[in-house]
Parts: C-alpha cells; structure tokens; sequence
C-alpha cells in the first residue's frame, strides 16, 4: 500500500516539486499517474524509492514510515518494491540472467531457489532464448522485458514503473502494459508513470494526473480496450484515444498471454508452498 | 551472510576486473609505478644506511697496553675486550706491527729520528678494535681504557660525529621523499580508482535500488581492488628485483668505490627479498583495497 498525507516536497532551490499531496494506493490496485514535464511525477517517484524525503507530511509504502525511515533500513525496504524504469537500467557487464538472479542475490536466496526461479521468469517476460544475451544485444523491449522481470523476480508487494514504455516502440508500449497488467491480476501492486494517454486509456484503472505539484485528478476509469468509453470531464484536456494500429501484431498470441497467467498462477502456488512449506530455498 | 554470498561477491570482484579490463589495467599501472617509487626510495634509503654504518664500522679504537706488557695479561686484554657488547672484531698489533705503522706515519723529521732507532722494543703491543655501532664508539673506547694494563684507547669521535649525522641527514631526506611520494601516490591511486568506480556508478545505483546493503556492493569493488594491488605488487617485486640485482653488480664489480664509499656494504638482494615481497604484495593489496573501496562511497548515498 502507498499512502501521501499532506506532502509537499520544496528542493534547495526553492522550487515546490510536491505541494500538499495526499493520495492512496491499495494492494492490487493498478493506478497510472499522469502529468506534464516538470509537473512532479519524479519527485513522487523519488519519495515512493526514499531516493529524497519529504519537506512535510507522511509517506508510507508496504508498511514503511518513509519519513521516519533509518538509513540502514532503505535495503531492507526496497527489497519490498520492484521498479521499472524508462532507460531500463540493466547492467552492461551482466548476461540477461545475471541481471535477473542478481535481486535474489542481494537477498542472499539460496543458489538452488535462484536456478529455479530466475529462469522460471525469463519464461514469463518471453525472453528465453536470450537469458545468455548482454543488455547491448536487446531490442528496447526485450530490455524492458527483462527489467519487469528483474522487477518481479523477489515477488514484490509493489512495482513501480517510470515511464516504462518511454523509450519503446509504441507497438511495443502494449506489450509491456499488458504485463504489467497481468502481474496485476495476480495481485501485486502497480504504479506506472506514463505520459502516454493512449494507452491510458486503452487499458483504463486508477488515473492520477498531476499538474504543478498537485493531485488535480484522481479516478478510475474503463480501460477502451476494443471499444471506446466514455471519458470523465477533467481527464478531457488528454488526447482523444486513437486505438493501436490493427496492422501491428503482438509480439504474443492469446494461447502465450494464457501461458503467462498459469505461470503466474503456478509460481504464486508454488511461493504459497514455499512459504508454508518452509522449504527455505 | 552466507557462504554461497560471499563466494558469489569474490568471484564478481574477480570477473570484474575482466569486465572492466582497461580501467583495471589503469589501476594496476599507477599502482605498480607508485609501489615502485615508494619502494625504490625506501630500498634506497636502506641502503645508505648501510653503507654509511659499513664506513663506521672503519672507524676504529686503537688501543695501547704499557711497554713490555707479559704475554699472558696481553691475552687477558684481549678476552676482555672482546667480551664487551658493541665490539665487533679485535686484531692484536704486536709492537713490531706498531713500529712499522709508525714509520710510515711519522712526519720527514721523524724519519730522521727512528735511524738512530733500530730496535721496536720501546713500542708497546696493541688492538686495533672495530665496533658493532659506530654511535657508541665513545662508550666503548672509554670502557676499554678502564682494562687493566691498557695505557690508552683512542677513537675519532669526530668521524663518529660526523657519520651519526650524516645518518641522521640521510634518514631525514629519504623519509620526507617517501612521504612526499607515498602521498602523491595515493592522490593518484585515488583519482584512478575514483574513475574506475564512477564509470560504474550507474551499476552502483541498480544495486541500491533493488536492496543491496553498502557492504554488499562494496566487497566486490573490495576483492577487485585487492587482486589488481597484488597483481601490481607483484610486478613491483618483479621489476625492483631485475633492477636492484643489476645495480648491485655493477657497483660491486667496482672494487675501488666499494671501499672508498663503504659500497662493500650494499645490501645483496637475497637478503631482503622476503621483506620486500611481503611488502609489495601487503601494500599494494591493501592500498587497492582501500582506494576501491573508499571511492564506492560516494556513489552509495542513493
């Protein structure tokens, strides 16, 4: 759960990034937040990674007083969070495998649940034929297929995505959303930064647009989908929805999104197992 | 943390000096050229202080027993002086060595004198006496002029005076030009570790968003900065070693400068090879070590 209670955020320079902003994002939920350049979704996404603290109010993310927060428990809290970001930030020197297990390594998992499990993932984002592949040797999805799963492989309370489909083919940008949805489904946490009203409204949930510093719009809304949906008043400054071209193929099928639900729905099982079981690896 | 976490943070330190080859090859050079100028000035140092203790052991104590001294008691001098702690060796110089040694040092005038003098019984029997150190010679002269049947010790305290401060000189400029170089040797090591962690700053930062503590991200920049400082003390010991022994026979060929200089007292390598082994290879994974390590630090306040 993500909860802002009366935050405001004023860099040393005098600038009001964040001003009074209160908000709340249940477990499960899948919320979009919206905004202009500058307009203070960084900021947000910063104070949510106790990357920066807050000049005023409470935050609180997955049980964690961020503002009360010790410097020595920042580890131990991010380990509780997966995060997705526009430029990916995988690591050059790292094999797509390496950068994967390496989350479950700062964990100090066990070498046998780290086998089983990284490339139990890599099934999941599509990506198996280049677990052995370096980050240069990746498309920009496949980039970000890898950092979604990175992102998931600690089984995270909450992912937060930055602009995830920022430097992405927008036939690709979907893709990556509908994951992004599936591992929703499933019960984790989703809060994506997006500028891309497209496909915003394509997939509908909880919009937050901020604007200047404030939270000027909160609501949920239907996703289009096939259809277009009505949209609310104070979301009809965003552009009108143009539906993805129907020449573009997906990079899966049907029969490959049911695959990744029973996926997800076996390792949630199987962590289930793990957690009663005790099985420790 | 497990073993399995621990073997797994050594090896990534080990791979990452492959990984990142031209910045590791950058540290090991300026680690190797620091460890060598440090290491040079210190052998240098070394030895001078050798030599400048080898040209004090020629100082000696010359010492005179009273004319016609018997046998026996010349002996019993002998026993004692040798008993004492700071000597070094005793050569007896019966008086017909004396007369000689006398003859070649009396002044023209002298000369004239000793014609009339064919017989060295009027000469007394003596020791010539080296000591261990030289900067005690005054104490040991003084002992040995309280030995029963000694008429006179005599020593140059000036030479004494003036080696001990030659010492002290020497010492003095050698440890100014080993700080001096161990400190600009560090600013560099420094600036090149600084470099090789900023190249990795950004991986450095992944680290920290997905949950790595401090000390897990710096033991792999740990275990890279020890091996790439071994490796360079390594090469450092390689290369001093190649070099000094050259220097070394050069100089001891020259067999007037080694008495003229004390060169005679020049360490042989062989002598100190264990010492400066140790040293090279501790130093240097140290100072890689610490220098990696250190240059993390800034990069972890995300």
């Amino acid at each position: 759960m993500v909860e802002l209670q009366n935050v405001s955020v004023t860099y040393s320079s005098g600038v009001d990034a964040l001003n009074n902003v209160s908000l709340k994002i249940n477990d499960g939920d899948f919320a979009f937040v919206v905004g202009s350049s500058g307009a203070g979704k960084s900021t947000m996404i910063k104070l949510l990674l106790k990357e920066i603290d807050a000049t005023s109010g409470v935050v609180k993310v997955n049980g964690y007083n961020l503002s009360r927060l010790k410097k020595r428990k920042i580890p131990e809290f991010r380990r509780t969070l997966g995060f997705v970001f526009q430029d990916f930030r995988l690591i050059p020197t790292m094999t797509v495998y390496e950068n994967i297990a390496f989350v479950l390594r700062v964990i100090d998992a066990p070498p046998k649940y780290i086998r089983k499990r990284v490339p139990y993932v890599i099934d999941l984002v599509g990506l198996q034929s280049k677990t052995d592949s370096y980050p240069d040797e990746l498309s920009g999805g496949e980039k970000q297929r890898v950092a979604i799963a990175r992102a998931l492989v600690n089984d995270p309370q909450l992912i937060i995505a930055d602009e995830p489909t920022g430097n992405i083919d927008p036939e690709l940008s979907y893709e990556i959303v509908e994951l992004l949805k599936l591992i929703n489904d499933q019960g984790t946490t989703i809060l994506m930064v997006t500028h891309e009203h497209d496909l915003v409204r394509h997939f509908g949930g909880r919009i937050i647009n901020i604007t200047g510093g404030e939270v000027v719009y909160d609501e949920v809304i239907m996703g289009s989908g096939n259809e277009l949906l009505p949209i609310e008043d104070e979301y009809s400054e965003t552009p009108q929805y143009e539906p993805p071209p129907q020449d573009i193929e997906p990079a899966y099928n049907e029969q490959y999104i049911d695959d990744i639900i029973s996926a997800i729905i076996d390792t949630s099982s199987h962590n289930k197992e793990n957690t009663d079981g005790g099985e420790g690896d | 943390m497990k073993l399995s976490g621990l073997k797994y943070l050594t090896n990534q330190g080990i791979e990452n000096i492959w990984k990142n080859k031209m910045m590791a090859f950058a540290t090991f050079c300026v680690l190797l050229i620091s460890l060598l100028l440090v290491g040079c000035a210190g052998l240098f140092y070394i030895n001078m202080n050798s030599m400048i203790l080898g040209l004090g052991n020629q100082n000696e104590i010359f010492v005179c027993l009273f004319p016609s001294t018997p046998q026996e008691y010349v002996e019993q001098v002998d026993s004692q002086i040798q008993q004492l702690d700071n000597v070094d060796s005793v050569v007896f110089i019966p008086k017909e060595e004396a007369y000689k040694r006398m003859q070649h040092q009396i002044t023209q005038q002298g000369q004239e004198i000793l014609r009339y003098i064919d017989d060295s019984e009027f000469m007394p029997d003596g020791f010539s006496v080296t000591v261990a150190n030289n900067d005690k010679i005054g104490e040991t002269t003084e002992l040995i002029a309280r030995i029963e049947n000694v008429e006179t010790a005599q020593s140059s305290l000036q030479v004494a005076e003036f080696l001990r401060e030659l010492r002290r000189v020497v010492t003095l400029i050698a440890g100014a030009v080993i700080i001096a170089l161990a400190v600009v040797s560090m600013i560099m090591i420094s600036n090149t570790t600084k470099q090789s962690v900023y190249s990795r700053r950004e991986e450095i930062q992944i680290m920290k968003y997905v949950g790595a503590t401090n000390s897990f991200i710096r033991t792999p920049f740990f275990v890279e900065g020890m091996v790439t400082g071994f490796f360079a003390g390594a090469g450092a010991f390689f290369i001093t070693w190649a070099v000094y022994k050259s220097v070394y026979d050069i100089l001891m060929s020259q067999g007037m400068l080694m008495s003229a200089f004390g060169i005679g007292s020049l360490i042989p390598f062989n002598k100190i090879q264990i010492i400066t082994a140790v040293a090279y290879l501790l130093i240097g994974s140290l100072v890689g070590a610490a220098g990696s390590t250190i240059s993390t630090r800034h990069h972890l306040d995300v």
